[in-house]
């Protein structure tokens, strides 16, 4: 290191730069500083993805406010290049009661540490009550997509004591929650509010929680009220009373600071209260990790299970085995609030199912987990294949696994799932999963509460989907229901879209817009069928439609169409159906299609051909034409969607 | 001395994102870009957190140059 930083200092970057990577492979997290030094260094030698890459790994490496600080000062000098690669690009606005210039620059080098490319505008030194309430003040100028309050206890306008506590409190979040109103009204911004930390100076004592007419338990009551209004109006708070516990009371207010320059949090905590600010602001961008994939031996539990059997497994029964059971605890604390769960072990598959279902020490249990990958594949393998059977992305998972080098091996080859820097010590494990900022959501809803088992069971048909023997079972398991009618008023704004956009699974690509679509539907000549699908999972709405046009006894099909999220369920062959069925009622006794090639819709060129459709032409640009005998051979058949007519209500 | 040289001259650096920074004993905050008051305060926040001392209010904002704050730091690292 004293080699590369001599080289750094003469302003040899590149010598100084690879001592540096050296440096950073010996540990799992590189330290905040070499992370800062590596990040300069590309910076001089131009390579400034590179540099935002380095400076995105500094949020987790360390809570320093001196590498947060510089680092935050490079940052706001390299956006003025170019935007750091980023999952969403995001502006918000910072009301402050107090200083805070260097709470704002450390924001979005915290945001980059979820890959968020963060804006701040901030606004003018304790100007938070007009900015928001002046609709024309700068602070909505740049309209922001979220508004901080970043307030200190100092701007609560409560007495030291009072002798009417309640009408007080009750003033106070009146008079925060019409900021709030304020910043939806005149910015039609999302709402994220710092509470209010408690001091640490008490002249009531051990009396103080007693009394509620004290400052101190009137902004405990505050906070609690707040917390609630933020509930109930779609606000988010941020809990600075629990982070200055957290951090310390008495190291969080640094009186020096306030009296030197208004900064009502010590400037070594703002870090910590960046992260946190950060997590929230990636949750209200929809970037809340929804699955944790758990590792098996020396994870959930200690020694290994092939080997050592379920009796030779530590897990509960004394200190060591108490950890894992604590852990397990915390695990499920995460599915309450929605965290799907997953297993991901390289394992026998019957040895890891045998202590689920009888170590009874085990709290979690196989059915909590809504995916169980054991095999011996690689952790990235398996990880993909979690992703896929719950339907949800990479950047969804969060892995806890206590072995080192399978971090590394997903950290490198699958970088968008995230990675638990599990400690060494299983009592630890617990501290550090709830440590973790991923998770933090918007609002713990019943749907949330309910996700764990509508995944676990479309994780379950996609598990059957893969055992193609069985595969009508697998469609009568979906319990699917169609409603199939002809076009309305009510659906046309879907269809319309579905016409303008569906690229793959769609035979002619023809792109009638909103008025030739409202014509076809007056047309006595024209079918038209849309298709809204159910199933026991969801209700995915209005997927696939055909148009047809009758002349003499032949129905041409103009237009057939289905969302790619619903292929592979016997969809088309319910929607053929209807319109085979309607061609016959109609008198036709053939049934004709087109299909016009693209570079997309590949998929459908044989389509005609799999519901025994004759070629009857074929163009020079690859266009295929198909007839059906509908009166030798009948309409064409489906047995597995129901049909049902849906409520309209939603 | 020159040791709490380079450790402020590495702290000015990172501070004020200038890899080229030089400071000398005669270097005041005004021949440094960007030190305002708010850099000031990060700048002789990381100097207590890098030498683990605390500043009195007098001595936090009142150094000449940076051979002034260079004495300072030595008698109360020394002490």
């Amino acid at each position: 290191m004293a080699e590369a930083e001599a080289a750094h200092r003469r302003g040899d970057f590149g010598a100084a730069l690879e001592r540096y990577l050296v440096a950073a492979e010996a540990s799992e997290i590189p330290p905040g500083e070499l992370c800062l030094k590596i990040a300069r260094c590309y910076d001089r030698l131009g390579r400034l993805e590179d540099a935002f890459a380095w400076l995105a790994r500094i949020p987790d490496a360390c809570d320093s406010f001196m590498v947060w600080s510089a680092a935050a000062s490079t940052l706001g000098r390299l956006v003025k290049q170019a935007r750091p690669p980023a999952r969403r690009r995001s502006q918000v606005a910072l009301a402050g009661s107090y200083t805070t210039s260097q709470l704002a620059s450390m924001l979005p080098l915290a945001a980059l540490g979820w890959q968020v490319d963060l804006t701040v505008r901030e606004g003018l030194y304790d100007q938070y009550q007009q900015e928001l309430i002046d609709p024309s003040s700068a602070l909505y100028q740049a309209e922001p997509e979220q508004i901080i309050i970043a307030v200190h206890e100092g701007a609560l306008r409560l007495p030291s004591h009072s002798q009417s506590p309640g009408a007080d409190v009750q003033a106070e979040v009146e008079r925060w929650t019409r900021l709030w109103q304020a910043a939806r009204d005149h910015a039609g911004a999302g709402v994220i509010q710092h509470n209010f930390a408690v001091r640490p100076e008490v002249p009531l004592g051990h009396l103080s929680g007693g009394d509620p007419g004290s400052r101190y338990a009137m902004v405990q009551a505050l906070n609690r009220e707040l917390a609630t209004a933020a509930r109930d109006s779609g606000a988010s708070m941020v809990d600075c009373d629990r982070l200055a516990a957290e951090f310390g009371r008495s190291s969080w207010f640094d009186d020096r600071y306030w009296f030197r320059s208004k900064q009502a949090v010590a400037l070594e905590a703002l870090p910590l209260l960046a992260r946190h600010t950060a997590a929230v602001v990636g949750a209200r961008l929809g970037l809340t990790r929804k699955c944790l994939v758990l590792d098996l031996d020396g994870t959930l539990w200690g020694g290994l299970i092939g080997e050592d059997g379920l009796e030779g497994i530590v897990l509960g029964g004394g200190e060591a085995g108490e950890a894992f059971v604590a852990f397990q605890e915390y695990i499920l604390e995460l599915k309450r609030r929605g965290v799907i769960l997953a297993v991901a072990s390289k394992n026998n598959e019957a040895d890891a199912r045998e202590v689920f279902e009888r170590h009874p020490e085990m709290r979690v249990r196989l059915d909590d987990l809504a995916a169980f990958a054991v095999n011996w594949e690689d952790k990235p393998a398996n990880l993909r294949r979690i992703a896929q059977s719950l339907g949800i992305g990479l950047d969804a998972l969060v892995l806890a696994d206590d072995n080192p080098a399978e971090r590394q091996i997903v950290r490198r080859l699958v970088p968008e799932v995230d990675v638990l820097p599990m400690p060494e010590q299983p009592s630890d494990f617990r501290r550090v999963l709830a440590g973790y900022l991923g998770f933090e959501s918007m609002a713990v809803t019943d749907e949330d509460r309910q996700r764990a088992a509508q995944y676990r069971a479309r994780a379950a048909v996609a598990e059957l989907a893969s055992s193609a023997s069985d595969i009508q079972s697998f469609y009568r398991d979906l319990r699917m229901k169609a409603e199939v009618a002809p076009f309305d008023e009510l659906h046309l704004p879907r269809i319309a879209q579905l016409v303008g956009k569906t690229n793959q699974f769609n035979l002619t690509t023809r792109r009638h817009d909103a008025a030739a679509l409202h014509g076809l539907m007056q047309d006595p000549a024209c079918i038209t069928r849309y298709l809204r699908l159910s199933d026991r999972f969801a209700d995915h709405g209005l997927v696939a439609l055909a148009i047809a046009r009758k002349d003499e006894d032949v129905v041409d099909i103009d237009t057939l169409l289905m969302s790619c999220r619903v292929i592979g369920r016997t969809v088309e062959a319910h929607l053929l159906m209807h319109v085979s069925r309607a061609a016959q009622d109609a008198g036709a006794t053939r049934l004709r299609g087109t299909y016009l090639p693209t570079a997309k819709n590949q998929l459908v060129a044989d389509l005609y051909e799999r519901f025994g459709f004759a070629l009857i032409g074929e163009g020079e640009d690859g266009d295929t034409r198909w007839e059906y005998d509908l009166s030798g051979r009948g309409p064409i058949a489906n047995e597995f969607i129901e049909d049902v007519i849906f409520d309209r209500d939603p | 001395m020159t040791e709490i040289h380079d450790r402020l001259q590495e702290i000015a650096r990172d501070v004020f994102d200038d890899d080229e920074l030089v400071l000398t004993d005669l270097t005041t905050a005004a021949d440094v870009e960007g030190w305002d008051s708010l850099a000031h305060v990060a700048f002789m926040y990381s100097v207590e957190e890098e030498f683990g001392v605390h500043f009195s209010d007098a001595e936090f904002g009142g150094f000449t140059d940076i051979g002034d704050l260079k004495r300072t730091l030595e008698e109360k690292v020394s002490a």
